[in-house]
């Protein structure tokens, strides 16, 4: 299962929910599967897509907030898994799709083969999944909407050629229409 | 040296819509920290971006927000100004510790507060100095920025020796 496969079918799952996704192809990837007002495409910031889904997660809490992150991009930011870990915000769901490279910028290594992001994950104090195939994930999210907890599910995933193509918006506007959904009813 | 502002900076800004304050400690910002803390109105992160990340969701959600930090950690953060704050015009106020504003602070802060002034020039991010004597009147042009949509900084110098 490549990257553009699996958010394929977490998609299936996520209708008007506010995501904010990681820069580099995984907001590339959003774009291209499911371009929508609610989408926050963080195309700069290395790092800080699950620290703003944090921000949007405590202010709305009636609202289930989905982060699209990656190995690389957690792993620069572990701090962020403790500051959530410590506020516990029941309706944050935070997806890291771990192809363990850093595949926008050639595919170099990281160590998540080595160190467990999910076990960084169990001891902040989040529900965990580890899913390695397309039905494991197809079953886990049939259970997300009974959890009263922070998710995270790490979708092992392989290195890929596909590309999707660049964000074409301008930031300012990604940023007034993702303001404008969460003030809308679902 | 008296402090007492900071605290009246923290009730201002309370009274006139902020609702979130942010970020990582500094002693200079102590008075500022604590008071806060003491209304359950703070959120201490594990680094400076990693505050700006969640002041910046908190933004997109409507709710104003201020993120402190030592200029220490307003170097570590340079890139998350550029690349996300500037990017997306996300309107915060930033109150920033100045060490090594005295040429005597600690060895440490001698190069990046000799930088400071400067460095926040460089990435066009409009700041003003806060005292005892002017806090009012530049937390109102902070507001007004915030309010224009623009993000802006307040710096604190740091004028005393522990």
């Amino acid at each position: 299962m490549i990257r553009k496969e699996a958010m394929k079918i977490v998609l299936e799952k996520i209708t008007s929910s506010p995501i904010i996704s990681a820069n580099g192809f995984m907001s590339r990837d959003l774009f291209e599967l499911k371009e929508k007002n609610s989408n926050f495409y963080m195309i700069g910031s290395m790092g800080l897509a699950s620290s703003i889904g944090l921000g949007v997660a405590l202010k709305n809490p009636r609202k289930k907030i989905f982060i699209f992150d990656g190995d690389g991009n957690i792993l620069m930011n572990l701090g962020s898994l403790v500051t959530i870990g410590n506020l516990q915000p029941k309706n944050l769901v935070h997806i890291i799709f771990d192809n363990n490279s850093h595949e926008s910028t050639g595919g170099q290594p990281t160590a998540s083969n080595k160190i467990s992001i999910a076990e960084f994950g169990k001891i902040c104090n989040y529900k965990v999944f580890t899913v390695t195939n397309q039905n494991s994930l197809r079953n886990c999210l049939k259970k997300l909407q009974k959890i009263n907890q922070s998710i995270m599910i790490v979708i092992k995933i392989s290195k890929s050629d596909v590309k999707s193509k660049r964000v074409s918006l301008k930031p300012e506007l990604i940023k007034y229409r993702f303001m404008k959904s969460l003030i809308e009813k679902q | 040296m008296t402090n007492s502002f900071q605290s009246k900076t923290f009730n201002f800004f309370q009274k006139n819509n902020i609702k979130n304050f942010i970020g990582v400690p500094d002693s200079t910002l102590k008075e500022f920290i604590s008071f806060g803390l003491k209304n359950k109105k703070i959120i201490v992160t594990t680094r400076e971006e990693e505050a700006i990340g969640i002041a910046t969701g908190m933004c997109l959600s409507g709710s104003n927000s201020l993120v402190f930090m030592q200029n220490a950690g307003f170097a570590n953060s340079l890139s998350t100004i550029t690349s996300l704050v500037k990017l997306y015009q996300i309107p915060l106020i930033f109150l920033i510790g100045w060490r090594g504003y005295l040429k005597d602070d600690a060895p440490e802060h001698t190069m990046i507060g000799k930088v400071q002034p400067d460095l926040i020039k460089t990435i066009e991010l409009p700041s003003k100095i806060i005292t005892a004597n002017n806090w009012e009147k530049n937390c109102i042009w902070a507001l007004k920025k915030i309010k224009n949509n623009s993000p802006c900084a307040l710096i604190v110098k740091r004028e005393f020796h522990d």
